[in-house]
């Protein structure tokens, strides 16, 4: 028996971040009907409104005016509280990150990053703490098992490779976005894989995963954008 | 040349001229002291004949004696100059027996004294002549002893300054052991050697202030590049990030979109030479210490797993003959190291091109079609140096040369009949 999960809306999120450039694309990405979006860009205020209030996820950086932000995370774990916790920092210190991680980050990004990669992780944060292992996420006749890491078209089971799979998964985090090449580029092959202008290779993939679900019976929700990158929308 | 031999040759040419010369002038003196001895006994001898000739009105008789000899020849009066002479000094069979147990008439070296002597109304010419055979001897003997003397001493000498020269030398030897090993980057210092030699200690101390000020200076520059490309990395952040709001908004026209992408890409690169200094700087500091166990296999089969679309995009053919490889190491080094390689395999190749990697217990050989001249090896490595239309950041196998070097390996580069092969030496 399938227990239908909705799509994700309805974040409550918080970003602590000090830059204000950052902290407001930040805000704007993830301002959206039914999101709730605060910010707070130093460690004094940050402490406040988590000790106030629960968050879905906190997105937090580091280097604060004030303070650390991994005192504010050993903090909430102090507390006991739940919220889900992402680093962006710009130090790229595996120690850090390690830190981090220990303390119980549940994921850590390093500056400068894809807003789409953010949402990505970000999202990927709420599913795990939301759904307690329920592992089923919908969108309109998708739905996808993010435990099996199968596909399915009104029950019709859509065969993905695994790039696919995280392409589709990638696309439904960042629905309604612009996402770049660059970013899917980033998010599927690592930024190990330095192929400047060349992504050919992303538009014969994301060509396989269309016909895939289209053929499977879905709507075509995925368009191409002024050949920047893709949007994934049922608008 | 070494030091000690040159030192020893000269010392060596320098005595044997020396000795030469003092055995001559040695040998020359004693035999001149000798032969004036002979000379004055000759006198003795002369003036004995002179004076008995003139008193008793007739020449002496002539006694056979010991090693002497006196002749007399009648001669025109006034005819006889006085003189010394080299001669010979013919043994008596007597003399000859004793001597050399032989029978026979013998030579001797001699000396002799030329004189006259009037007895009577008669002029005679003297020749007193004396064997100067023992003299010669004890020349010799003492030439011979002093040769002796010399040689041993300095064969002595020679031994010592090889045994003695050899352990004072030691401090500098050591010395040279630590500039030898001495890096920039690591954190050992040049320890204080242990000598009573002033020379020595003085090279010592200017060796550790320099050494301690070259790695300050490196330290302030690395700490500069590091600095630098951390402050670069909030403003990257930012741009990147609206960028991508940028491109929510509608409406945009096929020549901003052309722009949008090109900036995209710029900053991309940005991002990726600024984290490329980073790494590298950290690399070099080795403050990335998360060393485990891997298996090179597994890390290569799971890279190769994530490039295959870009393979096969690119219609390149991929062979790989791996067999197990423990590592200890830091997995993402590995990750970085691995991805840099066949990053660059992918980059510089052409269309339908290959790839082969070999992996076995002693090296990672990773070999590519490209271009059909082979790289300079002695630049390929060095910061920011790139083929001509690269993408990359120049940086990439300076990052993989410098993996290596930490993890005590080493990365070369060969070309042969048109593949590109760089090969890891565990």
């Amino acid at each position: 028996l399938f227990i239908l999960c909705k799509e994700i809306t309805g974040m409550k999120i918080l970003i602590i971040e000090d830059e204000q450039g950052l902290k407001e694309s930040i805000e704007e990405y993830f301002s959206e009907s039914g999101n709730v979006c605060e910010s707070v860009s130093n460690y004094q205020d940050a402490m406040g409104r988590v000790n106030l209030y629960r968050y879905d996820c906190i997105i937090l950086d580091i280097t604060l005016p004030g303070g650390s932000g991994l005192e504010i995370l050993k903090n909430l774990k102090q507390r006991n509280y739940n919220d889900g916790v992402l680093i962006i920092s710009a130090k790229n210190s595996l120690d850090d990150r390690l830190e981090g991680l220990d303390l119980g980050a549940d994921d850590y990004l390093v500056k400068p990053f894809h807003l789409s990669e953010l949402r990505a992780r970000v999202s990927a944060i709420i599913r795990r703490k939301t759904f307690n292992g329920n592992n089923l996420l919908q969108f309109n006749e998708l739905s996808i098992d993010l435990q099996a890491k199968t596909a399915k078209v009104n029950n019709n089971p859509v065969k993905l490779t695994r790039k696919e799979y995280a392409l589709l998964l990638y696309f439904i985090a960042n629905k309604g976005k612009v996402v770049s090449k660059n970013a899917i580029a980033e998010h599927l092959w690592g930024d190990g894989i330095d192929m400047a202008n060349n992504f050919d290779f992303i538009y014969s993939h994301i060509k396989n995963l269309r016909k895939k679900m289209l053929e499977a019976g879905s709507q075509d929700y995925i368009q191409a954008s002024y050949g920047m990158g893709y949007k994934f929308t049922d608008q | 040349m070494k030091l000690l031999d040159r030192y020893n040759r000269v010392t060596l040419v320098t005595t044997i001229v020396v000795m030469l010369i003092t055995g001559l002038v040695y040998y020359e003196a004693i035999r001149l002291i000798l032969i004036n001895d002979v000379n004055k006994d000759l006198e003795v001898e002369e003036n004995e004949v002179v004076e008995y000739a003139k008193q008793n009105n007739r020449l002496p008789q002539v006694f056979e004696s010991n090693d002497q000899q006196i002749t007399f020849y009648e001669a025109a009066p006034g005819s006889v100059h006085r003189h010394f002479v080299d001669t010979v000094y013919k043994l008596t069979p007597d003399e000859s027996h004793r001597r050399h147990h032989h029978h026979g008439v013998r030579y001797e070296e001699g000396r002799g004294l030329i004189t006259s002597a009037s007895a009577g109304n008669r002029y005679y010419m003297v020749l007193i002549v004396k064997s100067t055979v023992e003299a010669e001897d004890l020349v010799k003997i003492i030439f011979i002893i002093t040769i002796a003397v010399i040689l041993l001493l300095l064969l002595t000498l020679f031994i010592t300054n090889r045994l003695a020269l050899n352990r004072l030398w030691q401090p500098f030897h050591n010395l040279l052991g630590e500039l030898r090993i001495f890096s920039i980057a690591d954190n050992k210092n040049i320890p204080e050697l242990s000598t009573t030699i002033d020379e020595f200690k003085e090279l010592n101390l200017a060796v550790i202030s320099m050494s301690s000020r070259v790695k300050n200076d490196y330290k302030d520059l690395k700490t500069f590049t590091e600095n630098a490309s951390h402050e670069l990395l909030t403003p990257i952040a930012v741009i990147n990030s609206k960028l991508d709001s940028l491109l929510q908004t509608d409406g945009f026209s096929q020549q901003q979109s052309k722009l949008l992408n090109d900036l995209y890409s710029a900053v991309s690169r940005l991002t990726r030479l600024n984290q490329s200094l980073l790494l590298l700087v950290k690399i070099e500091n080795r403050l990335v210490e998360d060393n485990r166990e891997i298996n090179l296999k597994t890390a290569i089969e799971e890279l190769l797993i994530q490039f295959e679309e870009i393979f096969h995009d690119k219609g390149l053919t991929v062979d790989f003959e791996l067999e197990d490889k423990m590592v200890n190491a830091s997995p993402y080094l590995i990750d970085i190291l691995l991805n840099n390689l066949l990053s660059n395999a992918i980059r510089h190749n052409h269309k339908a091109g290959k790839i082969s990697i070999r992996l076995d217990g002693e090296k990672l050989v990773v070999q590519n079609t490209g271009e059909a001249a082979p790289l300079q090896p002695d630049m390929i490595f060095k910061r920011f140096h790139k083929a001509s239309g690269s993408e990359g950041s120049g940086l990439g196998l300076t990052i993989s040369k410098q993996i290596c070097e930490n993890l005590g390996f080493k990365l070369e580069y060969s070309f042969e009949s048109g593949h590109h092969t760089f090969t890891v030496n565990f």
